[in-house]
């Protein structure tokens, strides 16, 4: 499990926001799977997590399992290895003093558990698995 | 050119597995597969720049092997992804 926090000087409602609607500009350009580093990233209530490239090329990031506004949102996550075997994020956002106490828990599934950790088996092991997402990215 | 983006290449997937069995000349890698030995020498080059291969003389010849710690984790490649998103969500909300 990974944990990492950050405190925003916003109310909740405006840090999930934030998260939320723009992703497209807190989402690092290095890791665009469409091939363009401008791309839009949408993360909407309805369940639907992806990426469109300029182009309208579309690639599936992951999917909301929960959208808690403003508290709490649950992501399953394609990107680190495949839809077939995702991660999980989950956001919190705390009010506290100043602000709101963003934390965000990455950890993996079962089905992503010795992905997880391991350097070579992440490809070794899995390599056409854990690698369809970024070759059809790719493509 | 970062791990994954080097990875999202078929020919690149398939000369590194190719290098699992063992280290190889470029020769050795381009007789298993259906491009030629140039393209085979740009390929490991890619490889290579994203610290995935490296490169070995050998008489007059290069082998190339695989870095494994070239590999990432999903637990590193989400840290690093973290780190940077959050670090920009803060200058965001600072705006």
């Amino acid at each position: 499990m990974m944990v990492k926090s950050v405190t925003l000087p916003l109310t909740p409602i405006a840090a999930f926001e934030l998260f939320t609607q723009k992703a497209s500009e807190w989402w690092p350009k290095d890791r665009r799977h469409s091939g363009d580093s401008d791309s839009e990233i949408f993360m909407l209530p309805s369940g639907r997590f992806y990426e469109r490239a300029r182009s309208g090329h579309e690639v599936e990031l992951g999917h909301v399992q929960a959208w808690d506004q403003p508290n709490r949102i649950l992501l399953d996550f394609f990107v680190a290895t495949s839809p077939e075997r995702p991660t999980e994020v989950e956001v919190t956002f705390a009010a506290q003093e100043g602000g709101t106490h963003v934390t965000v828990i990455h950890r993996p599934k079962p089905s992503s558990a010795d992905l997880w950790s391991a350097r070579a088996p992440l490809y070794a092991q899995s390599w056409d698995l854990a690698l369809a997402a970024m070759a059809r990215a790719a493509a | 050119m970062h791990v994954l983006d080097a990875l999202g290449n078929p020919v690149r997937r398939a000369i590194l597995s190719e290098l699992r069995a063992g280290p190889l000349s470029v020769g050795e890698i381009a007789a298993g597969l259906p491009v030629s030995r140039p393209a085979v020498s740009r390929h490991l080059r890619v490889l290579e720049d994203a610290g995935l291969v490296q490169a070995r003389e050998e008489g007059t010849r290069n082998v190339y092997s695989v870095r494994m710690h070239g590999f990432a984790s999903v637990r590193e490649f989400v840290d690093e992804f973290w780190d940077t998103a959050l670090a920009r969500i803060e200058e965001l909300a600072r705006r």
